[in-house]
C-alpha cells in the first residue's frame, strides 16, 4: 500500500535560496554569525517559516515595543501565568528571558553569554538558563524589562539563584510565591487542578494572593487597572489559543505519519507559555501550522514511514539539533511532556481570575511530586500508543536531578516499553554520535519488541 | 557463488573487529581485529578482504554485511548498520542462551543491557558523556602508572586496601591518581581503587534490575580484574563472553543472516 506523500526538511541553504524572503529573520541571524541554525534542516511549509520567522525575530519585536513606548514584562520562570495577565492590558509586551537559554546553541561565532555568566560566578554546574545572566550582563539581547517577575519556591533552584544574580545587577524583580504542591490533607478544603490533580485549597488562595501582587504590579506599571473583567478575557484569549495547540498536537500525536517534524513542534509548543512577545501572531502561527499539518494529513502526507517507531518525549533539549535526530532514527514523536503541559490544558473560566491563573499555575508539573508527572506521561503514552520513553535532562537543572529515574521507572513498570535518559548539553556537538547511537538503540528495541511474545507490557 | 557467508563489522572507538558467519552451518568461521586508525573504512576494507582470503573468499562471495560501533556509518563494506546494543545483544545471545543481561565496557562507553527471554534488548543503559566507566578511564590510569593493562588484573590482586577514587571525570580522577602517589599510595592500591570505581559506575546503570546471569562483553571484559570487581559492585555472578571483544561483531555478522529474531527489521542485504 502507497505510503502517501513523503515530506523532507529542508537544510539551510535550499531554505535559504527558496524561502528567505518569508523568514527574514532566519537569514539575518545567521548572517550576523548564529551559523548554528545551518545545522538545522526545516519544514518547507510557509506556516514553518512563519513559526521561526516569530521565534527569531523576537529581539526586533521587543526592541520596537520600548521604541513605541509599549510596557515590557520579563517573566521569568514561569510556563503560562504572567503572559497571560501581563497580555490583558493594552500596551503590555510579555516575553520569556529564560528564553536566551537557546541562544548558545543556534550560535558558532558570537555566543558570549555563557562566558560573561562565567565571569559572574553562573559557570557550566548551572542549568544553561544562566545564559539568560549573560543577556541581561550584555543589556543588547533584548531591552531591560519595565517589569521583572519570577517565581520562586518550589521550582528549580538553580534558575532561583541566577535570577538573584540578575538581582544583583540592578534588575529589580517581583518575587511570587509558588508552593510545593501537596495532596489534600483528609477532610481538607481541595481543588481539582487542571489535568485532573489535586490541591488544598488553601494552596490555590496562596498562589491567587502572590499573583494578586502580581496584578497590583501590572496595575501601577500601566496606569490602568487589571480588572477581572480584563484578567477573564486575557484568560478566554489565552484558552482559544490553548485549544488550536491542543488540536495541532492532537492530530499530530495520532496520524500515521508524522505531519510535523519534531523541531518545529517543540518549538510551536514552547510558543504557548509565554507567546513569543506577540500573542495576536503566536494564535495566527499556530493556526496555520495546524490548517498545514490538516492539509497533509488529508493528503497522507508526513515524514519518514507509518512504521516508524512512536516516541513520547519528556522535558525539551538544550541543544535544539538533538531534536532533528528523531526522524533520522527511524521515529516520530507521539506524545510530548515538554514541563508545561498544564498550559495545554484551559484554565477555568468559571472561577474567579485569580483563583482559575492559581490553579493553572499549580498544575504545573513541575512543582508537584515527580510520581503526579509520572502518572501524566503513563497516561498520555498508554492512550497515544507510545513504543519508547525519552526522557532528557537539562544538564545542571536542579529539577531534573532525579525525575527522570522516576519517570523512567514507573513507565518500565508500567508500560514495559524501552526507555532512554540522556543529557543534552547546550552544545551537543561531541555527543551528538552517542546521542544518535541511543536514540537508535533505542528505535531497534522498540521495533524488536512488536509481536514480541514476552512483551511485559500493553500499549493499549 | 553464494556461500551463505555473511560479515560483521564493529567499528569501535579504539579497534575495528570483524566476525564471518556461515549461515548454513550456524558457526562463527573466524574473527579478527585491527586498530581503528584514522581512515576506519580503508582499515575495515582492508581487513575484511585479509579474512575473507584466509577462507579462499572474495568480497563477492559474502552474502551480506552489517557495521556496528561509532563508526558504522562510515564504514563502506556494509550496507547496513545495527547499534552495537542490539549487535552485542544477538552476539551474547548466540554464545550464550541462558544470558538476561549483558555488560559491556568498550573503549568510550559503557552499557548495561537487558535481555528478554527471546533475546532481544528489553532495555538499556549506557554512561553518560564523560569517560568515567570506560576502556578510556582505564587507559589513561593505566599509563599514568605505567602499568600495563593486561597486568592490571595481577596488580590489583596485591592490593591490600583499595584507595578511594571518588572523581567522576577522567581527568580530575586522573589528577586525584597523581595525588594519591605522591601521598605515598601503593600502585596496587589504586590499581583496585579505578577498577572498582569503574565497576560502580556500570552497576549504577544496572539499577533496579535483577539479571540471573550478566555476560561481560567488549575489551574491557579482557582486562584482568574487572570481572571480579563488577561482581562485588553487582553483588552477583558476571561472566565474560566467550570473545568478549568480538560479541559485537559476531552479532552483526548473525543479524546480516537474518538469522536473529532479536531484530526483527533486519534485512538481508545482497551485494
Amino acid at each position: 500500500m502507497s505510503e502517501g506523500e513523503t515530506l523532507s526538511a529542508v537544510g539551510f541553504e535550499a531554505w535559504r535560496t527558496r524561502r528567505a524572503v518569508a523568514c527574514a529573520a532566519l537569514g539575518r541571524h545567521y548572517d550576523e554569525g548564529d551559523a548554528r541554525l545551518a545545522e538545522l534542516r526545516f519544514d518547507p511549509s510557509p506556516a514553518a517559516d512563519r513559526l521561526w520567522e516569530l521565534l527569531l525575530s523576537e529581539e526586533d519585536r521587543l526592541a520596537e515595543a520600548r521604541r513605541r513606548g509599549a510596557k515590557i514584562v520579563g517573566a521569568m520562570k514561569d510556563l503560562g501565568t504572567v503572559p497571560v495577565m501581563a497580555y490583558a492590558l493594552p500596551g503590555v509586551v510579555a516575553f520569556y528571558p529564560d528564553g536566551a537559554w537557546w541562544t548558545p546553541c543556534l550560535m558558532k561565532h558570537t555566543d558570549g553569554l555563557f562566558a560573561r555568566a562565567d565571569e559572574l560566578g553562573v559557570d557550566d554546574s548551572f542549568c544553561p538558563v544562566r545564559a539568560m545572566l549573560g543577556a541581561f550582563a550584555q543589556g543588547d539581547r533584548f531591552p531591560i524589562p519595565d517589569l521583572l517577575t519570577c517565581s520562586v519556591g518550589a521550582v528549580c533552584d538553580d534558575f532561583s539563584s541566577i535570577a538573584q544574580r540578575v538581582e544583583g545587577l540592578g534588575h529589580p524583580i517581583l518575587w511570587w510565591e509558588m508552593p510545593y504542591r501537596r495532596m489534600p490533607e483528609p477532610g481538607e478544603p481541595a481543588v481539582v487542578l487542571p489535568g485532573g490533580v489535586r490541591a488544598p485549597r488553601a494552596q490555590v488562595e496562596l498562589v491567587a494572593a502572590e499573583l494578586g501582587r502580581v496584578r497590583d504590579a501590572l496595575s501601577a506599571l500601566t496606569g490602568g487597572a487589571l480588572t477581572n473583567a480584563r484578567l477573564a478575557e486575557g484568560i478566554r484569549v489565552a484558552n482559544r489559543i490553548r485549544a488550536v495547540l491542543r488540536s495541532l498536537r492532537e492530530i499530530v500525536f495520532a496520524a500515521p505519519r508524522a505531519p510535523l517534524p519534531a523541531l518545529e513542534l517543540l518549538v510551536a509548543e514552547m510558543l504557548i507559555i509565554h507567546f513569543c512577545s506577540d500573542r495576536d501572531e503566536t494564535e495566527a502561527v499556530l493556526e496555520d501550522l495546524l490548517a498545514e499539518v490538516r492539509r497533509r494529513v488529508a493528503r497522507s502526507a508526513g515524514y519518514g514511514r507509518s512504521d516508524d517507531v512512536r516516541l513520547f518525549w519528556v522535558n525539551p533539549v538544550a541543544d535544539l539539533r538533538a531534536m532533528r535526530e528523531v526522524e533520522a532514527c527511524g521515529a516520530r514523536l507521539c506524545g510530548t511532556d515538554f514541563l508545561f503541559t498544564h498550559a495545554f490544558d484551559p484554565i477555568p473560566e468559571d472561577a474567579p481570575p485569580l483563583e482559575a491563573l492559581a490553579c493553572s499555575a499549580l498544575a504545573d508539573p513541575m512543582v508537584g511530586p515527580a510520581s503526579q508527572r509520572a502518572d501524566r506521561v503513563v497516561d498520555e503514552m498508554r492512550r497515544l500508543g507510545a513504543e519508547a520513553l525519552v526522557v532528557v535532562r537539562i544538564p545542571g537543572a536542579s529539577h531534573c536531578a532525579h525525575e527522570g529515574a522516576r519517570l523512567i521507572d514507573a513507565v518500565r513498570r508500567r508500560l514495559g516499553v524501552p526507555c532512554l535518559e540522556v543529557e543534552v548539553p547546550s552544545l551537543s556537538d561531541s555527543f551528538s554520535a552517542a546521542m544518535r547511537t541511543r536514540l537508535e538503540a533505542l528505535v531497534e528495541a522498540a521495533r524488536a519488541a512488536r509481536g514480541a511474545s514476552s512483551a511485559v507490557g500493553s500499549l493499549s | 557463488m553464494s556461500s551463505s557467508i555473511f560479515a560483521g563489522v564493529d567499528a569501535g572507538s579504539r579497534a575495528i573487529k570483524i566476525a564471518l558467519f556461515h549461515a548454513g552451518r550456524d558457526v562463527v568461521l573466524e574473527t579478527d581485529a585491527c586498530d581503528q586508525g584514522v581512515d576506519q573504512a580503508a582499515r575495515a576494507e582492508a581487513l575484511l578482504a585479509r579474512v575473507l582470503a584466509r577462507h579462499g573468499l572474495k568480497r563477492d562471495d559474502l552474502d551480506g554485511a552489517v557495521a556496528t560501533g561509532y563508526g558504522r556509518h562510515a564504514v563502506g563494506v556494509a550496507r547496513q548498520a545495527v547499534t552495537e546494543i542490539t549487535c552485542h545483544a544477538v552476539g551474547v545471545r548466540f554464545l550464550h542462551p541462558a544470558a538476561t543481561a549483558l555488560i559491556d565496557i568498550g573503549g568510550q562507553d559503557s552499557k548495561f543491557v537487558q535481555l528478554a527471554e527471546d533475546g532481544r534488548v528489553l532495555d538499556f543503559a549506557m554512561n553518560d558523556r564523560c569517560a568515567a566507566g570506560t576502556g578510556r578511564f582505564l587507559e589513561v590510569i593505566a599509563q599514568r602508572l605505567e602499568v600495563p593493562l593486561d597486568q592490571l588484573g595481577a596488580c590489583a590482586a596485591q592490593a591490600d586496601r583499595p584507595a578511594a577514587i571518588s572523581s567522576m571525570c577522567v581527568v580530575f580522577a586522573e589528577s586525584e591518581v597523581v595525588g594519591l602517589l605522591a601521598a605515598g599510595e601503593r600502585v596496587a592500591n589504586i590499581v583496585a581503587g579505578v577498577q572498582q570505581s569503574i565497576a560502580s559506575r556500570v552497576a549504577a546503570l544496572a539499577g533496579a534490575a535483577r539479571a540471573k546471569e550478566i555476560i561481560f562483553t567488549g575489551g574491557v571484559a579482557g582486562v584482568s580484574g574487572m570481572r571480579e570487581a563488577l561482581e562485588r559492585s553487582l553483588g552477583r555472578p558476571v561472566a565474560v563472553a566467550a570473545d568478549p571483544r568480538m560479541t559485537g561483531a559476531i552479532g552483526a555478522a548473525i543479524l546480516s543472516a537474518g538469522r536473529d529474531r532479536a531484530c526483527p527489521q533486519t534485512r538481508r542485504m545482497p551485494y
